[in-house]
């Protein structure tokens, strides 16, 4: 009887790394094999198909010779800051205006969030008309008087990246919204209560105690934020389509184009490489920051 | 401001500022969704005629009912129907399994701790943030191997497998919250492994079930990557379906097909944000907002 | 919804097995247009009177590079379709990779070869392999004008490109916008191919455009060709950007715009809108001393299954695609001529006829040549430099010094 109970309590205590274990399994080889086959095409002269003949750091150097790619690392911080800036800021707005005992507020949440639903293979396409500026938001302005008002980013090689900013956060910025609005319903109201009594000012109260209250729900938007900033592809393609010119063009397009359409197998593989540098010199440190904080705490 | 706050004209100044920035973000939020709506409601020539976001002069809903069991994808003239059914096949599944596997993920790993946890939890966190077309080539290679190529059975896996990481994610966060005295007066009470997740956890967890529900339906509804290169034909998902009808190069765009047929893609995800938006940021209120 | 459920997993169950009729063939192409699926079906039309029966796999977009990572996937996961459309060096390039169906048997018993000009064997062939049917041939530097504009402004037919020029200034200071196009690469592609032959004749294209030769690539011939695109920039609006070439159709269409540089495709928007060629359109090509016939063609080619009835199939669709009567049937309806040489157009519009006798002068002067644009050329590494530096350039303030040289280190780069 003893025995089986210790066989079973020893059971026990391996049960939950058994029912983990195929999940990290699936993960180990979907995730990092396949990371690592990734890594290993990008050393090989790799063209239309995949070739295993070690050239060395070839792809790479030939990738940053490639001007487009220049751009469209430049890109991606340019879109990126401004994405996540930008779509935290409007989010935060939106959810402390929201917060305020507002009478249709079902109705105005489904409004900024509907955008997320949406996929951008076909939003991109009205986004395309509105900005155009013969037949958008310039002419519509222009038609009422303001003939001077100009909006025609998205034909200027230099602007353009911006309209997609301003799609990306028209996209993203509800799904922000909910988070924070969230986090402030979490938030305790004997705490603004008693600062009011004190005689802070509402501003001041929202500056100094509630949005550090929100330092976990502003993490989360930032994470998922730069999940989704990482991986604009549908939105770049359906709005500019890299263009004017190559004036747009982003690392999740210029890799798949190296691979699929131009036959530089061995250069995409390099750039997912690059890609995948960069994400994890930036969310490493922030997992490893936070789990050792958990622990600690 | 806040003795201004206290005078009530102020303050009713106040909340007409607080309602008109409220309203005027909303209507700039409706643009796109109104440029679909009219031009998914004009007939092609008027389009073409160089109309393309003012209000329609004839209302037809033709576009509407090509789109949804009339128009060409390919020579299979089927509409988005089948399509549509396809999709729900994938995601219906995909979703159980994701977010049934990332909620005992969550409870092992805040619950059940054992050395590595946050190692393993790591590992798995990584995973949300790859670019997926990094991974297409040795994923074909892989599903070949499985038999399961071309197959929505193989895209229900696929997107299993890449929702792991985040559904673990979503309920680890939040199952951190939970007392541990709850999960310990169970064990005292002699209820093993299972028997505290399903009685125990499953029943506090209902809202960040829907959350990750939510965040699950719309990734996986809307993805256009994996289903254009592991399925083809008739068991594509309606996104592939989508794009073949809008993204025609050496033809004429039908707008008004385009428009119509986006609309009905996203029926399904809208319903969910409009219907369940209230539960997902009361989910997300009730702790998924940690980290 | 339990019984929906249920009813339809088993109808998903079905699909990886479902029941291969006699001779099924799955076959995986990029048309999705109206007018495309509407040849395609001729094909699939003649097929299915045979017995056969047409399992259809659409991938739009992305000029076919959707199909071809589809492909890609399927053959990767050791799963590939009976048939898949190629264009450019696709065919060639998966026949040395050796998944291609040799079709050489069918191509001798059916004198394939002596039936297409000799500039379409290297994209159909590899090394003595027959790998790919082609069944059309599009011209890509026409150019499409409203006729009325034209007689209105009292300007005729351009001969040279700075008579075209002239003739476009002329128009734009009566209000009209010269020439509608939009900015995607391929449109401004368009243009640079035509300008590079039609300046500097067909062997300075050959020396470039296929034997990427760094002494012609960098020198001042080919800053002519941008200066001259430079001009071609000041005669189209600043609405251009996002502008679909359909689009850009309908505004010569409508009188808003005189002209189009586009391929033949452009000719049924024409058509559909019961317009006459030369009567109230023009239709002719790119100007140049010599006359230039930059095709693309559209090929099918077979993918090496174990599947006899599949096998069986293949050779049902090679011959129905090599059939003179489908080629004139399909491209009746696609608005290109027949990739062979011996159908006769007789029924076909006067624009066809044009390109159809302008491509056997070319075809004597060395004339015809493969569009970069489309992949008919340089291989697309190098290719999408060409398009890369030409889009750059049309939409910036580059100088034209500057182009060439972008040119020259990108396509070293590209080596």
């Amino acid at each position: 009887m003893s025995a089986s109970t210790r066989m079973s309590s020893r059971l026990a205590g391996w049960l939950p790394r058994i029912v983990v274990a195929p999940s990290l399994l699936v993960v180990i080889v979907t995730v990092y094999l396949f990371i690592l086959w990734t890594g290993v095409i990008s050393v090989t002269s790799s063209k239309f198909v995949p070739t295993y003949d070690f050239v060395g750091l070839e792809q790479y150097v030939r990738l940053w010779a490639t001007p487009r790619w220049h751009t469209a690392v430049a890109n991606l911080f340019i879109f990126s800051a401004l994405f996540l800036a930008l779509s935290t800021g409007l989010g935060l707005l939106m959810a402390i205006l929201l917060d305020q005992n507002i009478r249709a507020e079902g109705a105005l949440r489904a409004i900024y969030l509907y955008p997320m639903a949406l996929s951008f293979i076909v939003t991109g396409t009205a986004w395309k008309w509105i900005m155009n500026p013969g037949l958008g938001v310039q002419k519509v302005v222009n038609d009422l008087g303001w003939t001077d008002f100009r909006f025609d980013w998205i034909t200027n090689p230099d602007m353009a990246i911006y309209t997609v900013v301003v799609a990306g956060v028209w996209q993203s910025s509800g799904f922000a919204m909910a988070i924070f609005l969230a986090g402030l319903r979490g938030i305790d109201n004997s705490v603004i209560k008693a600062a009011q009594i004190e005689g802070a000012s509402l501003p001041l109260i929202y500056r100094q105690i509630i949005i550090p209250m929100l330092r976990p729900a502003m993490l989360s938007v930032i994470v998922l934020l730069s999940y989704i900033a990482i991986k604009s592809f549908d939105l770049v393609l359906a709005l500019t389509n890299g263009g004017p010119g190559t004036a747009t063009e982003l690392p999740s397009t210029f890799m798949f184009s190296a691979t699929f359409r131009r036959n530089q197998m061995g250069v995409g593989a390099a750039s997912a490489v690059m890609m995948l540098m960069t994400v994890a010199a930036i969310i490493v440190p922030y997992l490893y920051s936070e789990l050792r904080s958990e622990n600690n705490g | 401001m806040a003795e201004a706050l206290s005078r009530p004209g102020k303050a009713r100044l106040g909340r007409l500022f607080v309602y008109g920035c409220l309203v005027v973000v909303a209507l700039l939020y409706l643009m796109p969704l109104w440029v679909m709506v009219v031009t998914s409601l004009k007939p092609l020539d008027e389009i073409y005629g160089g109309s393309f976001i003012g209000v329609p002069k004839v209302v037809t809903l033709d576009a509407w009912r090509a789109a949804w069991s009339e128009a060409c994808i390919g020579t299979e003239c089927t509409g988005l129907k089948p399509y549509f059914v396809n999709s729900l096949l994938m995601v219906i599944p995909a979703v159980a399994l994701s977010t049934g596997i990332g909620a005992i993920n969550g409870y092992i790993l805040t619950k059940w701790r054992f050395p590595g946890a946050n190692f393993v939890f790591g590992l798995l966190l990584f995973g949300c943030f790859l670019p997926y077309q990094a991974i297409l080539i040795p994923m074909a290679r892989t599903l070949g191997l499985l038999g399961l190529a071309g197959s929505i059975p193989g895209l229900v896996a696929v997107h299993a497998s890449y929702g792991i990481c985040f559904t673990t994610l979503f309920f680890r966060n939040y199952f951190v919250s939970l007392p541990d005295e709850l999960t310990k007066a169970a064990m005292v009470d002699g209820a093993g492994f299972f028997r505290i997740f399903w009685s125990v956890i499953l029943p506090t967890s209902i809202p960040i079930i829907v959350v990750s529900c939510i965040w699950q339906f719309t990734q996986i509804w809307n993805d256009f990557l994996f289903g254009v290169s592991f399925t083809s034909g008739s068991s594509s998902p309606i996104t592939v379906a989508l794009n073949n009808i809008v993204n025609v190069t050496t033809g004429r765009k039908q707008y008004n097909v385009d428009m119509a047929a986006a609309m009905i893609a996203a029926i399904p995800t809208l319903v969910v944000y409009i219907v369940a938006g209230r539960y997902f940021v009361r989910g997300l209120t009730a702790g998924a907002v940690k980290g | 919804m339990s019984r929906f459920i249920a009813t339809a997993l088993a109808a998903t169950m079905l699909v990886p097995v479902a029941a291969h009729a006699e001779g099924q063939i799955e076959v995986l192409h990029h048309w999705v247009s109206q007018s495309e699926v509407d040849a395609l079906n001729v094909i699939r039309k003649e097929l299915e009177a045979k017995g056969f029966e047409w399992k259809d796999s659409a991938v739009g977009g992305m000029s076919g590079a959707n199909a071809q990572q589809a492909l890609r996937s399927r053959l990767t996961a050791g799963n590939p379709p009976g048939a898949m459309q190629f264009l450019g060096w696709e065919g060639v390039q998966w026949a040395e990779q050796g998944v291609v169906r040799d079709l050489n048997d069918l191509a001798t018993a059916g004198g394939w070869r002596e039936a297409l000009a000799p500039q379409l064997l290297p994209f159909v062939t590899s090394g003595e392999a027959f790998i790919a049917a082609p069944i059309n041939m599009h011209r890509q530097n026409w150019v499409w004008a409203n006729r009325k504009l034209f007689d209105d402004a009292g300007v005729a037919v351009p001969k040279t490109w700075a008579e075209l020029i002239e003739t476009g200034k002329t128009l734009k200071e009566k209000g009209i916008v010269p020439v509608a196009m939009g900015d995607e690469p391929w449109q401004i592609g368009i243009i640079f191919d035509a300008l590079l032959s039609d300046i500097n004749g067909p062997e300075f294209y050959q020396k470039t455009a296929i034997d990427l030769d760094p002494e012609a690539l960098g020198s001042p011939e080919m800053v002519k060709v941008f200066d001259m695109l430079r001009e071609v920039r000041g005669l189209v609006d600043d609405n251009f950007v996002g502008r679909d070439w359909a689009v850009a159709t309908g505004m010569v269409i409508n009188g808003e715009a005189a002209m189009q540089f586009m391929g033949d495709w452009a000719k049924g928007e024409f058509l559909a809108k019961g317009l006459k060629p030369n009567q109230d359109f023009y239709c002719f090509a790119t100007p140049g001393e010599v006359n230039a016939f930059q095709y693309l063609i559209d090929s099918f080619g077979m993918f090496t299954v174990s599947d006899e009835t599949v096998q069986k199939a293949q050779v049902a669709l090679a011959e129905t695609i090599m059939d003179p009567k489908v080629q004139k049937g399909f491209n009746l309806i696609k608005g290109s001529i027949p990739a062979r040489n011996d159908v006769p157009v007789d029924d076909f519009d006067d624009c066809a006829k044009l390109g159809y006798h302008e491509r056997a002068a070319a075809i004597e002067k060395g004339s015809m040549q493969g569009a970069i644009t489309h992949g008919f050329a340089a291989k697309p590494e190098f290719a999408s430099v060409f398009s890369d530096v030409a889009a750059q350039f049309f939409v910036g303030k580059m100088s034209s010094e500057d182009a060439v040289k972008m040119l020259v280190s990108g396509i070293d780069n590209a080596r």
